[in-house]
């Protein structure tokens, strides 16, 4: 009886040991899901764009045929369709694809992140809601003017903030990716406008109140309807371009055509079909491609402000321009949903910087340079200007027109900071960076 | 001999618990990383934000106090699998470094889990350091040695009379680019020079390293270092 509960005991024991063991090694681990992870002679009449700063002889080189198999690689290596619909590779996914993530944040469907969380995003993301579809643009854009405007972007759409980033793009990209953008597409005949009516052409303007959606900048003023209150139309006027690029996207027949039937071109456009003939629309194209247009004032580049006296800590310069403009694209991997933005590990055909500005630590660790080498971001520029608060001004000069080649603006396809804002960013380097 | 019986009876259903509670749990020993259903919440994620914000403000014991609370094995955790124990256990490296081994915590953490992180005696003390610069240079070898992860692990082994040399090799290339990515790496680079000799250069460093700290505390040197 007595070996017999000494039996049991064992028993019990080894049991025991078993257990223990396969919980602790024998287990295999449960599926865990993955981390959660945009000189050739310019046409006749044509506008120089204010920040086009490109030489003649790459002016030049736009003109030619690049190649579309090329083209659209180097879309794909771009990340166009981060930001674009129309590219022909499908929209990036969630996390990665700017519009369709500030359009689920803002309409409160973005599900991969607590309410609260959205809710506090909501405020930050009022950029890069709507953004022209690339799709159709062989129907109606001119191949040299897509290669010129992604060597050199510049505000097209007044009801837009001028979000297009300058990629680094070398010309022969650019007519790759232009000619791939233009597939399908044939060269549109030449046509003579010699016998429309400008003058009419303004006034069929008026009459259907093209002013309400577009600002032609440099021509009279148009008149205004209002517009109506709708989503639809406040997301057609931000996308509506300024007619005073008109002579640089569209040849003549094919601002005709569009004139004539908008959707027929580009299904998915928001300008209405407002029922023209040929000959009205001959006469719109006429005025937009020769009204004689008044050059616009430049803008200005925003005076610079003193260093300050007072103390300026890390934790000011974080609240006002670190986490409110930088974190997004220059965050940490570890910590924020995503991959760490394309200025930290790479995006946009950016190789990865390894710039994370979402702490002391990351700021003060610097970044890398196309050889894998780190420096400070605080290092001093040719004129002694520290890279940091170099970069900044050179967005507020890009804004104004004014091209560093060898210094990229930053932030990167957003609006310039203020010059208090950098005034706080250079007092804060000036007084040693203090945490 | 009942009382044997019902003791093996005990074990029997503790061992059945704790194969219970294992079933959720990514491993033992290794990274103790629970399983969550869609619907759960990890605390954690919070709780460590919460002792890195505390961290960044000064309180470095009081953070290094939470991250035990919250992972008692914290110590045995493998930070190459979770980026949430990479960024525990950097924390709780720089604050037994700050240190010298011995985490002034008594009373921050129950006495059951302190295990030898408090450096009673010169044995915890130096295993703890040691438990720190390996953490400290596992993170280093993971961020492909940025100046941030490389200042980290510069700080502790400035620590380690062992490792002194190449603490200072370390710090030295950074502060030559400007990378020294925290107040605490300079204030190191000053102790190491200072002990080699070189006054005028720890001057240097102690200077850059009070113009950086938001608090006076950043650039104590201590004596032992």
């Amino acid at each position: 009886m007595q070996r017999a509960w000494h039996k049991l005991g064992l028993l019990c024991w080894t049991v025991a040991i078993a257990l223990v063991a396969i919980a602790c090694t024998g287990r295999s681990d449960p599926p865990r899901k993955a981390a959660p992870a945009t000189s050739a002679k310019p046409a006749p009449g044509a506008t120089k764009t204010p920040v086009d700063t490109l030489p003649a002889a790459v002016l030049a080189s736009l003109q030619k045929a690049g190649d579309a198999t090329r083209g659209r690689k180097l879309v794909q290596k771009f990340e166009c369709n981060r930001c674009h619909d129309g590219t022909g590779l499908g929209a990036a996914r969630l996390e990665m694809n700017c519009v369709h993530c500030h359009q689920k944040i803002l309409a409160g469907t973005y599900k991969k992140a607590p309410a609260s969380a959205v809710r506090k995003w909501k405020k930050h993301v009022a950029i890069m809601q709507v953004v022209p579809s690339l799709g159709s643009a062989g129907k109606r854009l001119k191949r040299e003017w897509i290669a010129r405007f992604l060597l050199s972007p510049h505000d097209l759409r007044p009801g837009l903030a001028p979000t297009m980033p300058r990629l680094a793009i070398q010309p022969a990209q650019a007519r790759d990716i232009a000619t791939y953008l233009t597939r399908g597409g044939k060269r549109a005949p030449a046509l003579s406008l010699d016998s429309a009516d400008a003058k009419r052409g303004r006034a069929l303007m008026e009459q259907k109140a093209c002013g309400t959606c577009h600002r032609f900048s440099g021509a009279p003023a148009l008149n205004v309807s209002p517009a109506p209150g709708s989503e639809l139309a406040s997301r057609a006027i931000a996308l509506a371009p300024d007619l005073r690029w008109v002579r640089d996207r569209y040849a003549p027949a094919a601002l005709v055509a569009w004139l004539e039937n908008p959707k027929l071109m580009k299904p998915d456009t928001l300008m209405p079909t407002f029922g023209l003939d040929k000959a009205e629309a001959r006469d719109i194209a006429a005025y937009l491609l020769e009204a004689k247009l008044v050059l616009t004032a430049q803008k200005a580049v925003p005076k610079r402000l003193p260093l300050l006296a007072r103390r300026v800590t890390f934790e000011e310069v974080d609240q006002r321009v670190f986490s409110r403009t930088c974190h997004h694209c220059h965050g940490n991997p570890d910590v924020a949903l995503g991959d760490g933005g394309p200025g930290n590990t790479g995006g946009f055909g950016f190789f990865p910087r390894g710039l994370d500005l979402s702490s002391y630590r990351g700021v003060s660790g610097g970044l890398l340079d196309i050889h894998g080498e780190r420096h400070s971001i605080f290092a001093p520029t040719k004129d002694g200007t520290p890279r940091l608060v170099a970069a900044l001004l050179a967005r507020q000069r890009e804004e104004a027109g004014h091209v560093d080649a060898d210094l990229r603006g930053m932030p990167l396809g957003l609006p310039a900071l203020s010059s208090a804002d950098i005034q706080i960013v250079a007092s804060w380097v000036a007084q040693g960076r203090p945490r | 001999m009942k009382t044997k019986l019902g003791r093996s009876i005990l074990v029997l259903l503790g061992a059945l618990a704790i194969g219970g509670v294992a079933r959720n749990a990514h491993a033992c020993g290794g990274a103790w990383v629970p399983y969550l259903e869609d619907n759960q919440v990890d605390y954690r994620v919070g709780g460590v934000a919460r002792a890195e914000k505390a961290f960044t403000q000064g309180k470095i014991n009081a953070s290094a106090a939470s991250v035990i609370r919250m992972m008692p094995a914290v110590r045995h955790m493998n930070a190459k699998k979770s980026k949430l124990v990479a960024r525990a256990q950097r924390m709780l490296a720089l604050a037994v470094a700050r240190s010298d081994g011995a985490l002034p915590i008594g009373r921050g953490i129950p006495v059951y889990i302190r295990g030898s992180w408090l450096g009673k005696s010169a044995k915890d003390r130096k295993a703890n350091l040691a438990w720190a610069v390996k953490v400290l240079a596992t993170i280093d070898k993971t961020k492909k040695h940025s100046p941030a992860a490389q200042t980290d692990l510069a700080e502790a082994m400035a620590r380690v009379d062992a490792d002194k040399a190449q603490a200072r090799r370390i710090l030295e290339k950074l502060a030559k680019k400007d990378l020294v990515a925290t107040p605490e790496g300079y204030a190191a680079l000053a102790s190491l020079r200072a002990q080699s000799g070189d006054k005028s250069g720890g001057r240097l460093a102690m200077k850059r390293c009070k113009a950086m700290a938001g608090h006076p505390a950043a650039c104590r040197i201590d004596a032992k270092s």
